[in-house]
């Protein structure tokens, strides 16, 4: 083992003043951003980071999908050995085709997204956006995707994908855009429950798991319904769905029920995504068609208006069990 | 002898674009190895790193680097990974000048410990971002989102996991680090 056993005085203000500088220097940083400052800076590091990003994240998927071709071949082997010398010159050609082939089935499904869903609202334009990464840190969940400004893309655009939605455009530079997922924490939508028509908010949690929050007491629901954006906030079209329930949480002490959602999208696992670009937040919602079955055993005596902590309100039925 | 240290010294120079890479890489190629919910932070590893070979002085500047390769490809605000990467910096180069980082204790513990403080600062910082923009009329016309990150479910579900994980990391490369010579802090 080396180790140098001398070591020189270390001059403590040195060090000192090099904590000042820098702690300084990234206040101003942020300070900067948040003023809005660095917008044009960002725009020019996303142009020359998004190629590297949307390389490093192909090279990656072009791994796994070969670690996974690798372990079918392994398989496949056994059962046609003959076949697979035969095949083995057309074998390459043939993966990078059926990543093609993929990527058009994906986009074709995105692209029909609207028209085979006609009482979602999306009535506006979709641009389908590639995912070129995902967050860096742990603590929060946002993905990049490869379209910004410059493709007309702005803050608070509803972003979806055949299964579901995703979340919304958080921020724009020039080429690229910062997606603020639903598993976030601090992600709010204004959700229902298909069958039992309970209105509440859909929050994240860090573990990027989907809590249902303020489903008004009383009214039972079920587990295995499917929950979709209710329309209401004006944040996002109503009817995109969002998961599933897969646990029911009800206290007599608390005002509100809870139920723990699965995504319905593997977000770990996203490539394409269709940004809703001019769905208008303003537009009227239609009144949903089916109401809410209230619990015989309550009687409904009022509403109250609640404020998540993120600043959604949503309106719920105050009950009280005779 | 002073040979074979230069021929095994990390390059000081290649820490930078270590860092850019490594920032790089947690945001596209790390999803792909999460374990316990969490990935990697390869990021802080390498300060952590560098911290016991170089001293915290060096490090330091490669923790405000590091955060800002981290923080610009994150949705969080720019400069706040920098604060949390340098806190880790000062305590990983404790080991550099005062312990021994050849007991295999200390990187461990420059590792675990790291990855707490760095969480904490990150939580911290954006909680006090959230009351600032909340309680002042100056700082609330700031762009600044609404950042919620509550504290007791991000320390059980993300926090503590890192922790081990990125501890994990550590021990698996201790062997190697301890064939790199510690530098001393210039």
């Amino acid at each position: 083992m080396i180790r140098n056993t001398e070591r020189r005085p270390r001059a403590p203000g040195e060090l000192g003043i090099r904590i000042v500088i820098l702690v300084l220097a990234a206040l101003l940083l942020m300070a900067l951003q948040l003023t809005g400052r660095l917008q044009s800076l960002r725009s020019a590091i996303s142009f020359v980071t998004a190629p590297a990003q949307l390389g490093a994240t192909g090279f990656t998927r072009t791994i796994t999908d070969a670690v996974d071709f690798v372990r079918d071949l392994g398989v496949l082997r056994q059962r046609v050995n003959e076949l697979e010398q035969i095949n083995a010159g057309l074998r390459a050609e043939n993966f990078s085709l059926r990543e093609v082939e993929r990527e058009n089935e994906r986009m074709r499904r995105v692209l029909a997204f609207a028209q085979t869903r006609p009482g979602l609202e999306l009535r506006g334009a979709q641009i389908i956006a590639r995912v070129i990464a995902q967050e860096s840190t742990n603590f929060l969940n946002y993905i990049e995707v490869d379209l910004g400004a410059n493709h007309n893309i702005a803050v608070g655009m509803p972003v979806v994908t055949e299964q579901g939605l995703v979340g919304r455009i958080s921020e724009v530079n020039n080429v690229t855009s910062k997606v603020l997922l639903i598993t976030d924490p601090s992600s709010a939508v204004n959700a229902i429950l298909q069958s039992s028509r309970l209105n509440g908010i859909i929050q994240g949690t860090p573990k990027g798991d989907l809590v249902m929050d303020f489903i008004p007491q009383g009214p039972v629901f079920s587990v295995g319904e499917v929950v979709l954006t209710s329309g209401m906030g004006v944040r996002f079209p109503r009817g995109i769905p969002i998961g599933q329930v897969v646990e029911r949480r009800q206290r007599d002490i608390d005002i509100f029920q809870q139920a723990v959602v699965r995504p319905i999208i593997d977000f770990s696992s996203l490539e394409l995504v269709a940004i809703v670009t001019n769905f208008d937040p303003q537009e009227e919602v239609p009144a949903l068609s089916e109401t809410p079955t209230p619990d015989p055993a309550s009687v409904i005596t009022g509403t109250t208006a609640v404020t998540a902590t993120n600043g959604i309100t949503a309106t719920a039925p105050v009950t009280t069990n005779p | 002898m002073n040979g074979s240290m230069n021929s095994n010294r990390l390059p000081i120079y290649l820490m930078p674009m270590l860092l850019l890479l490594a920032a790089l890489m947690q945001s596209t190629v790390t999803v792909r190895l999460e374990l316990w919910g969490v990935k990697p932070d390869l990021v802080l590893l390498l300060v952590v790193i560098g911290a016991l070979i170089y001293g915290s002085k060096a490090a330091l500047g490669w923790g405000f680097l590091g955060g800002i390769g981290v923080d610009l490809f994150s949705g969080g605000p720019l400069g706040i990974s920098s604060m949390g990467l340098m806190s880790v910096a000062l305590v990983a180069g404790i080991g550099h000048r005062i312990l021994s980082r050849y007991h295999l204790l200390v990187p461990v513990s420059a590792g675990a410990v790291g990855t707490l403080l760095y969480g904490l600062v990150y939580i911290g910082l954006l909680t006090l971002l959230r009351e600032i923009a909340a309680q002042s009329t100056i700082f609330g016309e700031l762009a600044l989102p609404n950042y919620q990150l509550p504290f007791w479910p991000t320390l059980q579900d993300v926090i503590v996991p890192a922790t081990f994980y990125n501890t994990l990391i550590i021990l698996l490369v201790t062997p190697l680090l301890n064939r790199i010579p510690e530098i001393q802090e210039a």
